[in-house]
């Protein structure tokens, strides 16, 4: 590296306004929430007094609702954030449980009057006993606010787009000055608020710690058979289109069109890691990423660097063909000898480690490192 | 105290009383500076919306018991610091953005010096994040940030020994992982101020 390529310090790399104004309004949002759910000033309890019941209360319902759901369970009495790994989660508190899907992030305010809970970012299951008279269950997610009186509903979060849907009971969606009623086997979403879909036409979203039903696997078997992509030369020739045949990523099957709605034939640990990519995507939406994904795999003969393009957009959203655009888009970089081949394999098998095509992301990552000096 | 310091109280006052207007500006006005820090630190990170958000309430949190002893600036800073802290110290290696990955194929000159660069911070922040959360907090500030040393001891509370001492190590560790690693190595070089 001579001195006029010298690259400088790393670029502190501006946010959008928009982005800004997510934050913002976060942060207003968590203040509101902690100046509503702080109590009353109140004379010193003796706290020693009631300790010993509570710890020992809160014992029993973890241990009771551990056995019963299968899963870790966290009881929780006061505003706490929790955030999911690698695999799913559950909390519980007052008559509330939430199961939440692997990488999901919520914060919980728990209001004896109003119980908040704030849906940073992922995606997880509400099972909220009846409310009778008391105030609604609310969940916040973005600029949506689910209230709920009782019920089993679902909340996925990604970005600014929001999909809820119910199990069983009924909830009041308020988005922007709407507010949308979203009965049970209905599904909402924030990309089209004024209206509601029903869930028993597209794949049902799964329900936490059940037994497995294929049928709902978030990533089917693959229906084409896989060659080892090809890898160019570092110094490659511009643009060989592979053969047809070669390089095929594995791709999804298609969506399935019916199934029961039964969500308690669901395994949750067979599918909540891919859940969150495909959890609210209308049938619709995937049917056009599937249009889009062949149609650039059309292109890549003919417009390599727009097929790439159409690649990434495509691996940028959370739909099933996020995976295999995302390998071909690494594919076709390798291909090519453009150096971000490496890259994206590493963000694949970050973002897909057990996906379809992760044993060939490892083995054509293993052959360009190789080659590289 | 200055004017400046004497402006920085006054808002802070009025802002933990729960002045809305008042708590917009010092988000207006800090939040650079806490973006900065935290950017510094962590890289280009798909949580930062996030950590950001985290930064703020715990500025807010915190804005009765500032007392001007230090400019507003640097004291959220602070907390920014110590919210990155936490978030290394609990968090795994986190995935790449998919938003770094640019469209365009590199075709000239700038294009390849961008695409450099993102390769070469990349790997920078990939090394970062395998060594102690101190360390890495000390490099980042100092070396990357341009921070001077006693700038970062003030920024974590620890003394500028320590912070020499966790830079050093910090290098150490991180030439070690670049030592089969041209890209890394290269660029480690010439933040230290070294010639290719």
């Amino acid at each position: 590296m001579t001195n006029d390529e010298r690259l400088g310090p790393p670029p502190v790399e501006p946010m959008s306004d928009a982005a800004w104004s997510r934050v913002e309004r976060g942060v207003w949002s968590e203040l509101d929430a902690s100046a509503t759910a702080r109590p009353p000033a109140r004379p010193p309890r003796r706290w020693w007094l009631v300790a010993g019941p509570v710890i020992a209360a809160a014992a029993v319902a973890v241990i009771v609702v551990g056995l019963r759901a299968g899963a870790p369970v966290v009881a929780i009495d006061e505003p706490s954030r929790v955030v999911s790994g690698s695999a799913p989660s559950s909390v519980s508190f007052g008559d509330a449980h939430i199961a939440l899907d692997a990488e999901t992030a919520l914060v919980v305010s728990h209001d004896a009057v109003r119980p908040t809970v704030l849906l940073e970012h992922g995606a997880a299951w509400f099972t909220i006993a009846p409310r009778g008279s008391r105030p609604p269950f609310v969940v916040r997610a973005g600029d949506a606010t689910v209230r709920v009186v009782g019920t089993r509903f679902r909340v996925a979060r990604s970005d600014e787009r929001i999909t809820v849907e119910v199990d069983h009971g009924l909830v009041d969606v308020q988005f922007r000055g709407a507010t949308a009623r979203i009965a049970a086997r209905q599904r909402w979403s924030s990309e089209s608020p004024a209206q509601t879909e029903s869930t028993t036409t597209t794949a049902s979203l799964p329900a936490p710690a059940a037994p497995a039903d294929p049928v709902a696997t978030a990533e089917p078997p693959p229906t084409t058979p896989v060659v080892p992509p090809p890898v160019a030369p570092p110094v490659a020739p511009p643009h060989r289109p592979a053969p047809a045949h070669a390089a095929t990523p594995r791709v999804p099957a298609a969506a399935p069109t019916t199934r029961a709605a039964d969500p308690s034939h669901v395994d949750a640990n067979a599918t909540a890691g891919s859940d969150a990519r495909t959890a609210g995507t209308p049938g619709a939406r995937r049917d056009g990423d599937r249009a889009e994904y062949d149609r650039l795999a059309a292109l890549e003969a003919r417009q390599p660097d727009a097929a790439l393009a159409g690649y990434l957009a495509l691996a940028r959203g959370t739909s099933r063909w996020a995976d295999p655009a995302l390998f071909a888009a690494a594919r076709l970089a390798a291909d090519r000898g453009d150096r971000r081949a490496v890259t994206l394999l590493g963000i694949y098998l970050q973002r897909f480690p057990a996906g379809a095509n992760a044993t060939d992301a490892k083995h054509l990552l293993a052959r360009l490192q190789g080659d590289a000096p | 105290m200055s004017v400046g310091r004497e402006h920085d109280v006054e808002l802070a006052r009025r802002a933990a009383t729960g002045d809305r207007p008042a708590q917009r500006q010092v988000f207006l006005e800090q939040r650079v500076n806490v973006h900065r820090a935290l950017y510094r630190i962590l890289g280009s990170n798909r949580e930062l919306e996030d950590l950001l958000q985290d930064a703020f309430i715990e500025i807010f949190r915190a804005l009765p018991s500032f007392r001007g002893d230090s400019s507003l600036g640097r004291w959220c800073q602070t907390i920014a610091v110590r919210v990155a802290y936490l978030m290394i110290s609990r968090r795994r290696p986190p995935a790449v953005d998919l938003a770094l990955v640019d469209d365009g194929l590199a075709s000239d000159v700038d294009v390849r010096r961008i695409v450099q660069m993102r390769e070469a911070v990349r790997r920078l922040y990939a090394a970062l994040d395998r060594i102690d959360a101190k360390q890495r907090i000390a490099f980042a500030l100092a070396v990357i940030d341009g921070k001077s040393l006693a700038e970062v001891a003030e920024l974590t509370a620890s003394s500028v020994f320590a912070i020499k001492t966790r830079v050093w190590r910090a290098r150490r560790e991180l030439m070690r992982r670049a030592a089969k690693d041209a890209v890394l190595s290269a660029y480690l070089h010439e933040l230290e101020g070294g010639e290719s």
